[in-house]
């Protein structure tokens, strides 16, 4: 399996490395309209309201600290992650395996041995 | 005008304008850096899943967008697996409107069954400097293509990511939005059909 694996993504990274002109072009226009969104993009804390949100933070954390609550932080991070993209996590799992299959234990303990991914 | 430079112009000077000026232009920077990286592989990727040229050039740069005006702010280290996710989810999209489409052709008089299908001509690799090399890369691609076209779509994600992209299995997770066991399942399970199919690779 590892020298599947070593020639598939040999052959990719050639395909990749060989992508026409035309098509690196328009990779590259799509690449600077994508870019364009930032220059209508603003921090929230920079706009016109930050001295109205800077007033409503500091209320309040002092309510927060008057009431000896310690405020929940949120999480951030890759579980953090827009709404639209978790209908992949509703699907139901195809977990069709790792009972008695002695061929992917042999595997998993080998990629492990390896230290990938 | 380079990006940045662009970007620079068209942000507000003064005050506290200028900090959130310099955000964004750095921001513009790591973002820049970090689509030209991926770009041509992300396409590669679509292109095999989608099979169709100009849909994986749509799917790309939507998913560029989503992620520049959604997860820009993220740390970059979470840039390459939250943009395959995007990728991941605006290709089942388009696969979904394929077959609807499919579907609905194979009731219109004259439809051609294989119009859809691969042209193993457009979908060669640019011959490039090494004409024999890249040929037989070529030839081998377009055989793990086929194979790939045959497997379930989450095992196909699968060898995608990890193999191809060389995303590691918690990040390969996070694009496919299930468990770091599943993707095991799923890329082991991909590798034992593509060994199936292929037999040994020369």
């Amino acid at each position: 399996m590892r020298e599947l694996e070593r020639k598939s993504r040999a052959a990719f990274d050639q395909s990749v490395d060989s992508l026409d002109a035309a098509t690196r072009s328009r990779l590259t226009r799509a690449r600077a309209a994508a870019l364009e969104k930032l220059r209508h993009q603003r921090p929230a804390w920079s706009s016109t309201w930050l001295p109205a949100g800077a007033a409503a933070a500091a209320a309040l954390v002092a309510v927060m600290v008057w009431q000896g609550d310690e405020p929940a932080a949120p999480r951030a991070g890759p579980a953090q992650i827009a709404l639209e993209d978790l209908d992949i996590v509703a699907g139901l799992e195809d977990l069709e395996m790792f009972d008695e299959d002695e061929e992917f234990y042999a595997w998993a303990a080998d990629e492990a041995s390896e230290g990938v991914g | 005008m380079t990006r940045s430079a662009t970007l620079s112009a068209a942000l507000p000077h003064g005050g506290s304008g200028d900090t959130a000026r310099e955000t964004i232009v750095d921001q513009g920077r790591a973002l820049e850096r970090f689509l030209a990286g991926i770009e041509r592989r992300a396409f590669r990727i679509a292109r095999i899943a989608l099979r169709d040229r100009a849909e994986a050039e749509d799917a790309v740069q939507d998913a560029m967008i989503r992620l520049v005006r959604s997860y820009g702010g993220h740390p970059e280290e979470e840039w390459r697996p939250l943009f395959y996710r995007i990728l991941r989810n605006r290709i089942t999209d388009q696969q979904r409107r394929q077959k609807v489409r499919s579907a609905v052709m194979a009731w219109w008089p004259g439809h051609d069954s294989d119009e859809a299908a691969l042209d193993p001509v457009e979908s060669a690799a640019d011959p490039g400097n090494r004409p024999d090399q890249e040929l037989e890369g070529a030839e081998l691609l377009a055989r793990i293509e086929e194979a790939l076209a045959g497997l379930s779509s989450r095992q196909r994600e699968a060898f995608l990511f990890r193999n191809f992209e060389g995303l590691d299995v918690a990040q390969t997770a996070l694009a496919m939005g299930c468990s770091e066991g599943s993707v095991k399942t799923h890329y082991f399970r991909a590798l034992q059909a593509l060994q199936r199919v292929l037999g040994e690779l020369k």
